[in-house]
């Protein structure tokens, strides 16, 4: 065995540890560059924790980024009302004219099903009383599709304004508080125009008409949705004034609620 | 059977009026003045436990007027009760206090009227009995709309009382 040899032997027993290691590292990093370079591999390794992160920062962002993205929207609008107006005009405008085309469409053909009903006894009905009123056929046939509807019935102390009896369909106004607003709004206008003998009749209030028809100590404030027209207007005064002469009498405005069944059984079924 | 009653708060500019209707129906307060125009409407359920009943109280803010007399005749009538407001810190607001509770008694004299110095809590006790012996007519309540003192009492009897 030559020296060469022996110290070939002696290396190989002294330095098979750190050779092991080595070569387990090696391997380690032939493992690694395999993944990094393979994308399906890393894909495996890495889309865990990045879906864990995306979905901590999803959590996390109302929290964080909400209140700074809310105010610079509202900053950015604030500053740019014209073009925000301008961009959205288009889009609403073409949504309400949509709506609207649809509306005129079902009131159009219900017009052309009751005109073709031409010899019906409501369509002679109805031409005897455009004869009668002045007012024409299709105005009459208009009225009847968008009928007037009596949501609400108020009798109203004049001078306190407060609300003596009501009779309503959907509760979903503060009658007190109506009743003292319109009683207040009457006293403003009727002052404001300093003749004697001049009351307020009628208020609109959006798709709402308030009719108002005075008596000596109350006036009666009646909420109305739908159209109204003179005809209505006239049939509702002569109602109103056939309730006030006939139904209610002077205890009657001391009892609440005697005067809220009067009212509920005159108006309940009414179809002026 | 409900109950309804119509309170009227009356005063000078700035006196306090609203601030003591929004303190006693909303139990707010703002430091922010915002003047009165025309009228403004509130509405509250005061619950009467001795008696059993509820009453309501609508409740009409005037605006303030220097003189009492330019108030509209027209929102005074059918008061249930009257509430003349003045400023314990300004003379100016109680300086005719006699007139105007008789022009109110003129309009109509049944009618009870609560006399109140708002804004108490800018002054000391000593100031305010000095006060209470200055003013003629006697003072029915001192308030103050910002510490709540005395409000709910004042609405309270009044409502008890209009029962």
């Amino acid at each position: 065995m030559t020296e060469q040899e022996k110290l070939d032997i002696l290396k190989n027993i002294l330095l098979r540890d750190e050779r092991e290691y080595a070569e387990e590292i090696s391997r380690k990093i032939k493992v690694l560059e395999e993944t990094i370079n393979k994308q399906n591999q890393l894909s495996l390794k890495v889309d865990p924790i990045i879906d864990q992160k995306l979905e901590e920062f999803v959590k996390e962002m109302p929290k964080t980024l909400g209140p700074t993205i809310t105010e610079a929207l509202k900053a950015e609008i604030e500053n740019s009302k014209d073009a925000v107006v301008e961009a959205l005009f288009p889009i609403i405008g073409k949504m309400i004219k949509r709506y609207v085309q649809h509306e005129m469409q079902i009131l159009s053909e219900k017009i052309n099903s009751q005109v073709s009903n031409t010899f019906s006894f409501k369509s002679l009905r109805r031409k005897a009383k455009a004869k009668k009123t002045g007012v024409s056929e299709g105005e009459l046939i208009i009225q009847e599709q968008i009928k007037p509807v009596v949501e609400q019935l108020m009798v109203i102390n004049k001078g306190s304004g407060i609300i003596i009896s009501e009779y309503t369909r959907t509760k979903n106004i503060d009658e007190d508080m109506v009743a003292g607003m319109l009683t207040a709004i009457k006293s403003f206008a009727e002052d404001a125009f300093e003749k004697e003998d001049i009351e307020l009749q009628y208020i609109e209030y959006e798709s709402y008409h308030v009719h108002l028809q005075n008596f000596s100590s109350y006036y009666i404030a009646v909420v109305i949705s739908g159209s109204y027209n003179v005809i209505f207007k006239g049939e509702l005064e002569d109602k109103l004034l056939n309730f006030a002469q006939n139904v209610i009498n002077k205890e009657d405005l001391n009892d609440t609620s005697k005067l809220n069944e009067k009212l509920k059984l005159y108006f309940e079924n009414e179809n002026i | 059977m409900k109950i309804s009653k119509k309170v009227v708060l009356i005063g000078h500019f700035g006196v306090g009026k609203s601030s003591l209707i929004r303190r006693f129906v909303e139990n707010t307060f703002s430091d922010d003045y915002k003047v009165t125009i025309g009228v403004h409407i509130f509405k509250k359920s005061v619950a009467i436990p001795e008696e059993g009943k509820d009453v309501s109280l609508v409740i009409w803010d005037l605006e303030g007027n220097d003189d009492i007399r330019d108030t509209r005749t027209s929102y005074l009538l059918g008061t249930s009760a009257y509430i003349y407001v003045f400023d314990v810190t300004r003379p100016a607001t109680y300086n005719t206090i006699g007139s105007d509770i008789e022009y109110l008694k003129q309009h109509s004299d049944k009618t009870p009227i609560r006399i109140v110095g708002n804004k108490e809590d800018l002054l000391t006790k000593e100031q305010i009995k000095d006060l209470n012996g200055e003013i003629e007519p006697l003072i029915d309540f001192f308030t103050s709309a910002k510490t709540g003192n005395k409000v709910d009492e004042l609405f309270s009897k009044l409502a008890m009382e209009l029962i």
